[in-house]
């Protein structure tokens, strides 16, 4: 009797966590996508209209720090300290997926993150990279680390892959050595084995990046690289700029953000055209916003 | 805590009915929240239910942050470490809150006069720790199967002597858990729907066997053995075997004021005489013999006023004799003041209830009125 009516109970738990209503609503996101599509069409928008839409991040990913596409498009955020992982339909506003790094969520200082033929890497500010692969809603995931041995030339803020050279960009915020002035960016191959990797220096100097702007400094929060062009669109979050350069540093545009946004920590430029910019919970809840460039 | 008992009898208008006094915890809970949740928006941290989604491999849809007011109801102003220390406390309180009535509703809808305290104080205290484990397990396989380990290993295994235990048991789990994922909506809906479902089970005794007696069948076993005492139990055997279980209520409420007349051996008796009379009206009756009451008794009381249709209504009366009269001086002047008004006036003096026993005034059928006045 016990035993049945102990039964009887979870069963029901389990039927009333099965049943429990969920947000989707197909209608919904279908007016969302063709809104953006109709966004998308309108000549008459202007970079200051605005945003062509806006998602608010629940609380795990209050701190989103990070933006990348994959090869198809997919974009994937991730939290700053925990290793938890998201994709996210940027169209529709829909949080698909996600899944954690590690058997219990990674703890790091997380900056950025790149995905690289369905390899993910997840940088650390010390230049640790963590990879691992895609997983399944709610997988945990093993991973893999490198260390790149840049921590002690500066502190990392941004990553992107570069399918040009098959590496991976890594970006400092600010650098150990303060003479250089300028934005300092290594390249890790992803072709030889990690013995063998010696990372590439580039220096581009902030007179290039600053154009006609009057920037002190322009310290990177994250890096995407145009699929298109394969130029490097960078966002600086205490700037609040953007900055578009060449894979061999020379400048294409640079200027403020499309509009005021506080801690922009991630950014991702999509194959049709859309930059994609992520904030960090602030006064305001975190999100993610679609322009168009 | 007297304040809050206090605000529910305004809420339940002072009924002592479970089921109203249930109603109105709940509804001045909602209210509180709401109060809360008005002044506080964070609040809703602990209705989320994001530990839930982490679990869940549905899809969430995100709030359109271009709709008007999206953002800043969002806003998030508080460190994680701050926040996660509010929202595992109000976890907590939301705990206690939820189990607190289902905790009076074990002890009070119960068969048994006696319930195990252990059991009402864990109603209240293990959901606060099955929330507590689902917050730091979180959705971790490694931590699930080393809590696991951990609870083989210390096997704290109670035997519970009723199903019913088990069930109350259950629940404060299920409410645990549901508070230990943010989703204490669906703690609160869970433990209102028992409270009610099990008070209405009670109510109406649900699930009770056919061939178990009822409660008036209950009865007539202690009747049977008063009827069968011989001369310490009731003379009139069929008349006490016919008593309905009103009637017997009423019957144990007689001699329980005739053992009040009675009084303890080492107390001296508030009353030493009862006035029986019979009268057509019993109104009429009082205003005759009231007055007389007032000279020969030193204090009085209408006990009872039993009308029969179709009979003439019985009056009894609690008397304490003055020592100046005696039951003969009080018949006396009853029967002289009240008339043809009464018939049948008669004194039982408190000796001679103590030879008859309890089997002095039993058996009276009719409708009872209760009057009473004390000098």
């Amino acid at each position: 009797m016990r035993r049945v009516t102990a039964c009887g109970i979870l069963a029901l738990a389990a039927a009333g966590t099965a049943c429990r209503p969920r947000n989707g609503d197909d209608a919904l996101l279908q007016q969302r996508a063709a809104r953006l599509e109709q966004a998308l069409a309108d000549s008459s928008r202007t970079d200051s209209s605005g945003p062509l839409a806006r998602w608010i991040m629940p609380a795990s990913l209050a701190e989103i720090s990070g933006l990348a596409l994959d090869s198809s498009g997919r974009l994937f955020a991730h939290n700053d300290e925990s290793g938890l992982v998201f994709e996210i339909d940027y169209r529709r506003g829909v949080l698909l997926k996600q899944w954690v790094v590690g058997e219990r969520p990674l703890r790091d200082d997380f900056e950025a993150m790149a995905v690289a033929d369905g390899r993910f890497f997840l940088l650390a500010s010390t230049g640790k990279l963590y990879e691992f692969r895609e997983g399944e809603s709610g997988e945990r995931v093993p991973y893999t680390v490198h260390d790149t041995r840049l921590g002690n030339q500066c502190e990392f803020e941004s990553l992107a892959h570069e399918r040009a050279s098959n590496s991976l960009v890594l970006i400092c915020k600010s650098m150990r050595d303060r003479e250089i002035d300028g934005v300092v960016l290594f390249r890790w191959s992803l072709d030889s084995a990690q013995a063998e990797r010696t990372p590439v220096r580039q220096i581009i100097s902030l007179a290039t990046i600053n154009g006609a702007n009057d920037w002190e400094e322009f310290q990177p929060s994250d890096l995407s690289i145009d699929p298109v062009s394969g130029n490097l669109v960078m966002v600086a979050s205490l700037q609040q700029a953007l900055a578009e350069v060449t894979r061999s540093g020379d400048l294409v545009a640079s200027g403020p953000l499309p509009e005021p946004l506080e801690m922009a920590e991630g950014v991702a430029v999509t194959r049709d055209g859309l930059l994609i910019i992520s904030t960090e919970a602030t006064r305001t809840a975190a999100s993610v916003s679609v322009y168009r460039r | 805590m007297g304040f809050f008992k206090s605000v529910i009898d305004v809420v339940a208008l002072k009924s002592d009915r479970p089921i109203r006094r249930l109603v109105a915890y709940y509804a001045l809970l909602a209210l509180v929240f709401l109060a809360l949740f008005s002044v506080f928006p964070q609040m809703s941290m602990v209705f989320s239910g994001e530990r839930l989604d982490e679990l869940s491999s549905a899809p969430q849809v995100l709030t359109d942050g271009l709709a008007p007011g999206a953002t800043e109801d969002n806003a998030v102003t508080l460190p994680s470490q701050v926040q996660l220390g509010l929202s595992t406390l109000l976890t907590v309180l939301g705990t206690l809150v939820l189990m607190l009535p289902v905790s009076w509703v074990y002890m009070s809808s119960r068969k048994s006069r006696v319930h195990d305290q252990t059991i009402a104080q864990s109603l209240l205290i293990m959901p606060i720790v099955v929330a507590g484990i689902i917050i730091v397990v979180q959705n971790s396989l490694a931590l699930a199967f080393s809590l696991a380990g951990v609870v083989a290993a210390v096997r704290f295994r109670t035997k519970l002597d009723e199903t019913r235990d088990t069930v109350f048991i259950f629940l404060a789990i299920a409410v645990g858990f549901a508070a230990g994922v943010q989703e204490l909506m669906v703690g609160a809906v869970i433990s209102a729907c028992f409270n009610f479902a099990l008070l209405l089970i009670w109510h109406y005794d649900f699930g009770r066997n056919a061939l178990e007696p009822t409660a008036a069948a209950q009865w007539k076993e202690p009747l049977k053995d008063l009827a069968l005492k011989g001369a310490e139990g009731v003379p009139d055997r069929d008349l006490a075997m016919a008593l309905t279980p009103d009637k017997a209520e009423t019957l144990a409420d007689r001699f329980t004021r005739i053992h009040e007349l009675l009084g303890s051996e080492d107390r001296k008796p508030r009353y030493n005489a009862i006035l029986h009379m019979s009268a057509k009206s019993s109104e009429e009756a009082q205003k005759r013999v009231e007055p007389v009451l007032e000279k020969v008794a030193k204090r009085w009381k209408l006990d009872e006023v039993v009308n029969n249709e179709g009979k003439p209504d019985q009056l009894y009366y609690l008397v304490r004799l003055k020592k100046t009269a005696s039951s003969a001086d009080l018949i006396t002047a009853v029967r002289t003041r009240a008339g043809d008004r009464v018939s049948g006036v008669d004194v039982e003096v408190t000796d001679e209830l103590a030879k008859a026993g309890t089997n002095g005034k039993n058996g009276k059928n009719g409708k009872h009125e209760k009057n009473g006045k004390k000098e």
